[in-house]
C-alpha cells in the first residue's frame, strides 16, 4: 500500500507542477516521522477517506509558495494572504484528486475532504494519527514536503 | 497570466482562452489593488461580472466546436464546465449574502486562477491533440 501510495502522490505532484507551474520535481528524501508537523509556513492538510483514510500534509517555505503564486498569476506576490493560501490549497487539491484517481487503478477506492489550509511554522496537526511517511522534493524554486499518513481499511 | 503554451492549437479557441484568462487577470486586479475594499469594490463587481459573462460565452462556444469536430471527450468535458460554472456561482451567491466580504473574494480570486490553469493547461490540450490528429487544428 505504501509504494503505491507514495506513488501516486508524486506522480500526481509532478504532474501538476509541470502542467500547472513548469516545474521540474525530484524525489529529495523518503522517510518516517513520528508525527506529522506543518515544518513549514504554508501547510494545506488534505483528509482521505474510503479503502485508505487519514490525511495528507502538504508543506511549503513561504518564498516558494509566493514564487509558485508568482508563476501561476504573473503578478508579483509578497505575503500569504487569503489570495496565495487559497490558490496554494487548490494547487495541492487538485494534486489529491489525482493521486486519488491513479490510486483508483491500483484498485483503492478514496475520496478526498476539502482543504484545509494553515499558515505558519512547526504546529503539529496530528490528529491521532500514528506514523507519517514524509516525502521531500525537490524543485528550482525550493523543497517541500508532502506527509501521508493513511490507513488501510480491513 | 496568459502563457503561450496554453495554446491548444485552434485558432478561435485560443483567442477565447486568452481574452478569458485576460478577465480573470483584470478582475484578480481588481481584488487586489492598493486601497480601501469599500472604494475598489464597485471594480471588483464590474470584472466579476465581466468574467462571468464570458466564462459562460467561451464554454458555449467551446461546447460547440467539440461537437463541430464529434470531440469523443464531450461529455466528460461538458460535465467539467458546468461544474466550474457551478463553483463559480457558488461563490457568487455568497459574495452577495456576505456583502462582498474581502476575504471571501479574495479566496475565490486564488482558486479560480487554479481552476482555469488547471482546466485549460489540461482538459483543453486534449481537445487539441484530438483536432491535430484530425487535421483540422489550423482552421
Ligand atoms: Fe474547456
Amino acid at each position: 500500500m505504501r509504494a503505491e501510495c507514495i506513488n501516486s502522490f508524486y506522480r500526481a505532484t509532478q504532474d501538476i507542477f509541470e502542467r500547472m507551474m513548469d516545474l521540474k520535481t525530484e524525489k529529495a528524501e523518503l522517510g518516517v516521522v513520528e508525527e506529522m508537523i506543518a515544518g513549514k509556513e504554508a501547510n494545506v492538510v488534505i483528509g482521505m477517506t474510503g479503502d485508505l483514510y487519514g490525511s495528507v500534509l502538504y508543506s511549503f517555505p513561504k518564498e516558494m509558495t509566493l514564487d509558485m503564486v508568482k508563476i501561476m498569476s504573473g503578478m508579483e506576490m509578497d505575503k500569504l494572504d487569503s489570495f496565495v493560501a487559497s490558490a496554494l490549497g487548490e494547487v495541492a487539491n487538485i494534486i489529491s484528486g489525482n493521486a486519488v484517481t491513479y490510486l483508483s487503478e491500483h484498485n483503492y477506492s478514496c475520496d478526498i475532504v476539502p482543504p484545509q489550509i494553515i499558515v505558519g511554522e512547526n504546529k503539529s496537526i496530528s490528529m491521532a494519527t500514528d506514523k507519517a511517511l514524509k516525502l521531500t522534493l525537490r524543485t528550482s524554486i525550493g523543497n517541500f514536503d508532502i506527509n501521508i499518513s493513511v490507513k488501510e481499511k480491513k | 497570466m496568459w502563457k503561450e503554451k496554453y495554446k491548444i492549437g485552434v485558432e478561435r479557441i485560443d483567442q477565447q482562452h486568452e481574452e478569458l484568462f485576460r478577465r480573470v487577470e483584470d478582475f484578480i486586479k481588481s481584488v487586489r489593488s492598493e486601497g480601501e475594499w469599500e472604494l475598489k469594490q464597485e471594480k471588483v463587481k464590474e470584472t466579476l461580472e465581466f468574467m462571468s459573462m464570458y466564462v459562460v460565452t467561451h464554454f458555449a462556444d467551446e461546447e460547440k466546436y467539440q461537437q463541430e469536430i464529434h470531440y469523443p471527450g464531450y461529455e466528460e468535458h461538458l460535465q467539467l464546465h458546468i461544474r466550474f460554472k457551478e463553483e463559480v456561482g457558488k461563490y457568487v451567491a455568497r459574495f452577495n449574502d456576505t456583502g462582498f466580504d474581502e476575504e471571501l473574494v479574495q479566496e475565490f480570486g486564488g482558486k479560480l486562477m487554479a481552476w482555469l490553469i488547471y482546466h485549460v493547461a489540461g482538459a483543453d490540450q486534449k481537445i487539441g491533440a484530438y483536432a491535430a490528429r484530425l487535421g483540422g487544428g489550423k482552421e
